[in-house]
């Protein structure tokens, strides 16, 4: 198949070309099946008469040829229009009766084209030779103009309503054709836009709820959404540009340090600072790569069942020393026997993050409560404390990488730990939200598995 | 101790080796994961240090050949900062611990020395004995010098695993991963915190401290 057709067919009005074609076609086959049967149908009536007439003629003439020729003189005097034609041979070929003017066939049997002569005029009939009984032979014939009236008329009839087909079927694929082409031009010019840069450009929805516009209202979701990762990446990229800079002057002052005194003391001391500060400086990427490869999903192949409950239960019991040691107020409600789809590290991960949240931004004597039980979604884990509001800021903007609340500046930290806890949540098909109502709240809403853990874990 | 070190990076690969052989072990150094098989299958190592990338042949199919041909030295497989999968098939591979870099020289020997150890310790005993403090698996009770010492679970699984590896240096982090299974570093003191009143208890009516510290380094549990 050429390249060119291939392609040609692909084209809107290629497929409703071809659709259009194809009903022609069906029409043509359906006109010729009708047309044969109608003319076979009408042939075989002919016959029919012919034969029935026959046999009357003979019937009539019971007593030899002489009778056959009266029935047929008296036939040809009460004759009118449609009426048959008759003639009857001696058997040496001589004419007994009839004004068929045709040459009668000597073998017996129906002749379906047999030409003749009426006034004048070359005439086809159809025809039947009976030998009868002594050689007389007797031909009985219709004319065949009936026929091929009706012939005519169903192929007119056929022909016009393939061409009709043709035309329609062609006009419908080019108005398709046109109107799908606009269409999809106009999301082609969008789309070109958002490629020269202009993401804010979105495809055009006409309201009619039509394939089009669910086709466009699924492409302008797509593009909010890596509108919104562009912004998140642009924020992530001035964020890590900027956080990262105090470190590294740090690190560079204290090298510089370093080299420009000669005292032994001093210079160690310089270079500890500065291992320090490169420590911190890896940490930071540590954070930043374990955030993106849980936002990658990578986890979700190492889930397990665990026991969600004894997992928050053991992390609470780890924690409850250093609050004691900080004059924290730690109570624990856990709900037993929760159980979850999940990766053990990342959600203790999660709550540990918390935990040094708390232990990090709250003062001494400030009450902690660590909730874990059922809830409508599944389970939820709410710790909160009812210190002073350390932020300003938007709640979820606390979530976002390098985001810290003003009043937390001072402390350690570099604001990826709740923006970690939401990427385990998010992870695990969860939420994680802050509530402000009273005091701060950290909750996550996690989904539960249905069954319990086999092994105790 | 004959240790052998795969690693690709010279600069860390030096680094490693300057430190082992101040601590008077000996060291081969081998660049690429081929040639670090074949040394590796000469035998004769008491550890193996191995980074996961390496050319040639990675690290982890390095482990898994090794293991295949029978052979059980300990391994300890070094990998860059965010394989959060990294750890899973590394010690599903063959691997016997994993440490994560960038780290420091401290850790790595204190992991090394206790590969060394774990390999002859086949059935762990009921009852560990470390100088005059006696600990019950089993039972979970603790007594020192005959004098019962009620622990909390928490307290005795870090005093168990410190009694594991006595004369061995236990870093935080390796207390982090056995002790509580944390493969990361929470910002609060949860392993001090949990010494420290471990500590307390231990040497309640005693002299002398049971547990010592190595100033950067970790702790260690003196005896056996």
């Amino acid at each position: 198949m050429p390249v060119g057709f291939k392609r040609w067919w692909r084209t809107t009005f290629g497929l409703v070309a071809i659709v259009a074609l194809g009903f022609a076609l069906a029409t043509l086959a359906i006109g010729v099946v009708a047309f044969e049967t109608t003319h076979e149908a009408l042939e075989q009536q002919l016959d029919h008469r012919i034969a029935t007439e026959t046999q009357a003629l003979i019937d009539e003439g019971d007593d030899g040829p002489a009778g056959v020729a009266d029935a047929i003189r008296r036939r040809e005097t009460a004759r009118g229009a449609g009426s048959l034609d008759y003639r009857l041979v001696a058997p040496d070929g001589a004419t007994v009766a009839g004004q068929l003017d045709a040459e009668v066939p000597t073998q017996a049997g129906f002749v379906e084209l047999l030409p003749y002569v009426h006034t004048g005029e070359r005439r086809i009939a159809q025809s039947l030779t009976t030998i009868l009984p002594g050689g007389h032979r007797l031909l009985v014939a219709a004319d065949r103009g009936v026929i091929d009236d009706m012939d005519a008329t169903l192929l007119r009839l056929f022909a016009g309503a393939f061409g009709a087909m043709l035309v329609l079927g062609i006009g419908a694929a080019w108005i398709v054709g046109l109107v799908t082409r606009h269409r999809l031009a106009q999301i082609d010019r969008t789309a070109l836009a958002i490629i020269d840069g202009d993401l804010s450009q979105r495809m055009p929805v006409s309201g009619t709820g039509d394939e089009f516009d669910r086709v466009s209202a699924t492409l302008n979701r797509m593009l909010d959404r890596i509108g919104t990762l562009m912004d998140n990446l642009r924020q992530v990229s001035s964020d890590v540009a900027h956080d990262l800079r105090t470190p590294l002057t740090r690190l560079h002052n204290r090298l510089e340090e370093a080299l420009a005194t000669q005292e032994r003391e001093r210079q160690h001391t310089a270079i500890t600072a500065a291992a320090d500060q490169s420590r911190e400086l890896l940490d930071i990427f540590a954070a930043l790569l374990r955030i993106a490869e849980v936002e990658g999903q990578a986890a979700q192949s190492h889930f397990q069942r665990l026991d969600l409950s004894a997992l928050v239960e053991n992390i609470v019991e780890t924690y409850r020393p250093d609050m004691e040691a900080s004059d924290h107020l730690l109570t624990a409600t856990i709900e037993p026997g929760l159980t979850i789809d999940g990766d053990r590290r990342l959600l203790q991960q999660l709550v540990a993050n918390l935990f040094d949240n708390v232990l990090t931004h709250t003062l001494a004597g400030t009450n902690v409560s660590v909730d874990l039980a059922r809830s409508p979604r599944g389970a939820r884990l709410c710790l909160s404390d009812d210190g002073p509001d350390a932020s300003a800021d938007e709640s979820d903007h606390l979530f976002r990488r390098f985001s810290r609340g003003e009043a937390s500046r001072s402390r350690p930290g570099h604001g990826l730990g709740l923006a970690l806890v939401r990427a385990i949540a998010d992870a695990h098909r969860g939420r994680a939200t802050i509530d402000r109502t009273s005091g701060f709240a950290v909750m996550i809403d996690l989904e539960v598995a249905n069954q319990a853990v086999e092994t105790n874990v | 101790m004959r240790i052998l070190i795969v690693e690709d990076d010279t600069e860390t690969g030096r680094f490693i080796a300057k430190g082992f052989t101040e601590l008077g072990h000996q060291v081969v150094l081998s660049a690429d994961g081929r040639d670090g098989l074949y040394q590796a299958t000469d035998g004769g190592f008491c550890a193996l240090i191995v980074d996961r990338m390496l050319p040639g042949l990675d690290g982890l199919s390095l482990v898994r050949a090794l293991r295949a041909a029978g052979d059980m030295t300990p391994v300890l497989m070094l990998t860059a900062i965010g394989g959060l999968s990294d750890r899973v098939e590394g010690i599903e591979g063959g691997a016997d611990d994993y440490l994560v870099k960038p780290f420091a020289f401290s850790e790595l020997a204190a992991r090394v020395q206790a590969l060394g150890r774990r390999q002859t310790v086949a059935v762990e005993p009921a009852t560990l004995v470390v100088s005059d403090i006696t600990l019950d698996l089993h039972r979970r009770t603790v007594a020192r010098a005959g004098r019962r010492v009620t622990l909390q679970p928490r307290e005795f699984a870090l005093l168990a695993e410190l009694m594991r590896n006595p004369a061995r240096i236990m870093t935080r982090t390796m207390l982090l991963e056995r002790v509580w299974d944390f493969d990361f570093d929470p910002k609060t003191n949860i392993v001090e915190t949990h010494l420290s009143r471990l500590r307390t208890k231990l040497n309640a009516g005693f002299d002398d401290d049971a547990i010592e510290t190595v100033r950067g380094a970790g702790y260690m549990i003196r005896g056996g």
